[in-house]
């Protein structure tokens, strides 16, 4: 069998099945009309190939139905990892969640922790009644009034927590404190209160337009040119919302 | 509910995984129940008529079915979506087929084929030439060595082109149109002593 031959050969069922470009059929056909022994082979193929789409239309003999999927797993067992532990479905946890039971737990654990984080945070900044709040400031449990920026001006109790917006920071550089005035809502200059931190080496200091928390005593700066309320001096500031 | 390997997608070897096949292998390796049970039933069909067609006995072919699947879900984990899902479960069950046949075993006959089914007494009953045919031609490829049968199975019942055989086959194209031409040559043969019946 020459190079020739082998070549062609290779391309009979595609030439059988009619799709090779032109170029390659013609090729194929001049060979043909030149070598008795692939035109023989040729006939064969074609009868084989014949037999081979008669095969393709009726198929084997299936006999009978392959088994459901319930059958197989009955039969090989549950699925299992790559080091042939058992997978874990994922949605076993899910199911378990929504068990009867377990919902009625997860329902009641989730209203006990509402309803404790509304109490915390209720008597923890603006308590009812005028209230103190207790909160751990340094370390310590310390009872601090909370008072709305608003309400400094008639305010005669110290010591108080507040909350506000950073307008502006200011450093003292004789005084060595820093200066944070807050005000009530951003776009008004007032009224505002003057928080004073005495010892800011080291503090993360709150950006002008975040929202937070000071606790410390509050205090009127009587001094020429002042005349404001303060938190003065600040025991511990904390950022609400950046 | 696991995603659905074939919505909008036809089942085809190709070399990189389908986005449905991507989404249900996701899903079966983290153990999804429903993607197994939507993976085994998309290729349930074709398997079991590749193992029927490469075997030839419905009774072995249950056994090797279980295999394929067993090995399948249990190598889902390491698949690592270097190949289309189809063309890994293919080559999964064709070498299933290949090591099954290997094997050296006492001819199994079924006693079914002592005794006559039901089936069968039925069937000689209503039978006729298109059946004697069919019967004919099942047992010429059936009778083939397995190397020719695997070809003119994937070819012809199964569809696959040439690219698609050499990825299952490991092997050129060029060598699956050889061991075709071989095959077909060889079916002929088998077939012309038996009355020309195509």
């Amino acid at each position: 069998m020459s190079w020739r031959c082998f070549r062609t050969r290779r391309g009979f069922v595609p030439y059988l099945e009619g799709g090779l470009p032109p170029r390659t059929a013609e090729r194929i056909e001049k060979h043909l009309a030149q070598c008795r022994r692939c035109g023989e082979l040729l006939d064969r193929l074609r009868a084989g190939h014949e037999a081979g789409l008669q095969f393709g239309r009726i198929g084997p003999e299936l006999g009978r139905r392959p088994p459901a999927f319930e059958e197989l797993r009955a039969v090989i067992g549950p699925a299992r990892d790559a080091r042939g532990l058992p997978v874990r479905p994922a949605g076993a946890f899910l199911r378990a969640l929504t068990a009867p039971m377990a919902v009625r737990v997860l329902i009641l654990l989730v209203l006990a922790q509402t309803v404790l984080l509304v109490v915390i945070y209720r008597n923890t900044l603006w308590p009812a009644g005028g209230r103190a709040a207790i909160s751990l400031v340094n370390g310590q449990i310390q009872d601090f009034t909370p008072l709305r920026i608003t309400e400094f001006a008639s305010n005669t109790k110290s010591p108080v927590v507040t909350e506000g917006i950073v307008r502006d920071v200011y450093f003292d550089k004789e005084e060595k404190t820093l200066h944070i005035k807050l005000v009530d809502i951003q776009q008004k200059s007032e009224p505002f209160v003057i928080c004073e931190v005495r010892s800011p080496a080291g503090m993360d200091i709150p950006r002008e337009g975040s929202r937070v928390r000071v606790y410390g005593m509050a205090r009127y700066d009587p001094q020429p040119g002042r005349g404001w309320n303060e938190v003065n001096p600040v025991m511990t500031i904390a950022v609400l919302k950046r | 509910m696991a995603p659905n390997i074939s919505s909008g997608e036809t089942l085809a070897l190709g070399a990189l995984p389908t986005e449905g096949e991507r989404r249900i292998v996701l899903a079966a390796q983290r153990g999804d129940e429903d993607a197994f049970r939507e993976l085994y039933q998309t290729y349930r069909d074709p398997i079991w008529a590749l193992i029927n067609s490469l075997v030839g006995d419905p009774l072995q072919a249950q056994d090797l079915l279980q295999n394929v699947f067993f090995k399948a879900f249990r190598g889902l984990g390491g698949f690592r979506f270097q190949s289309g899902l189809f063309t890994w479960i293919y080559r999964i069950a064709h070498n299933e087929c290949r090591n099954h046949l290997r094997k050296p075993r006492v001819p199994f006959v079924p006693l079914e084929a002592v005794l006559g089914s039901q089936d069968e007494i039925d069937r000689a009953r209503v039978s006729d030439r298109s059946e004697a045919r069919k019967a004919a031609l099942r047992a010429a490829v059936m009778e083939l060595p397995f190397k020719m049968r695997e070809v003119i199975v994937f070819k012809y019942l199964e569809g696959l082109s040439y690219k698609e055989m050499s990825r299952i086959l490991g092997c050129p194209p060029g060598t699956v149109a050889s061991r075709l031409n071989r095959a077909l040559a060889e079916l002929e043969g088998r077939l012309r002593p038996s009355g020309g019946l195509f």
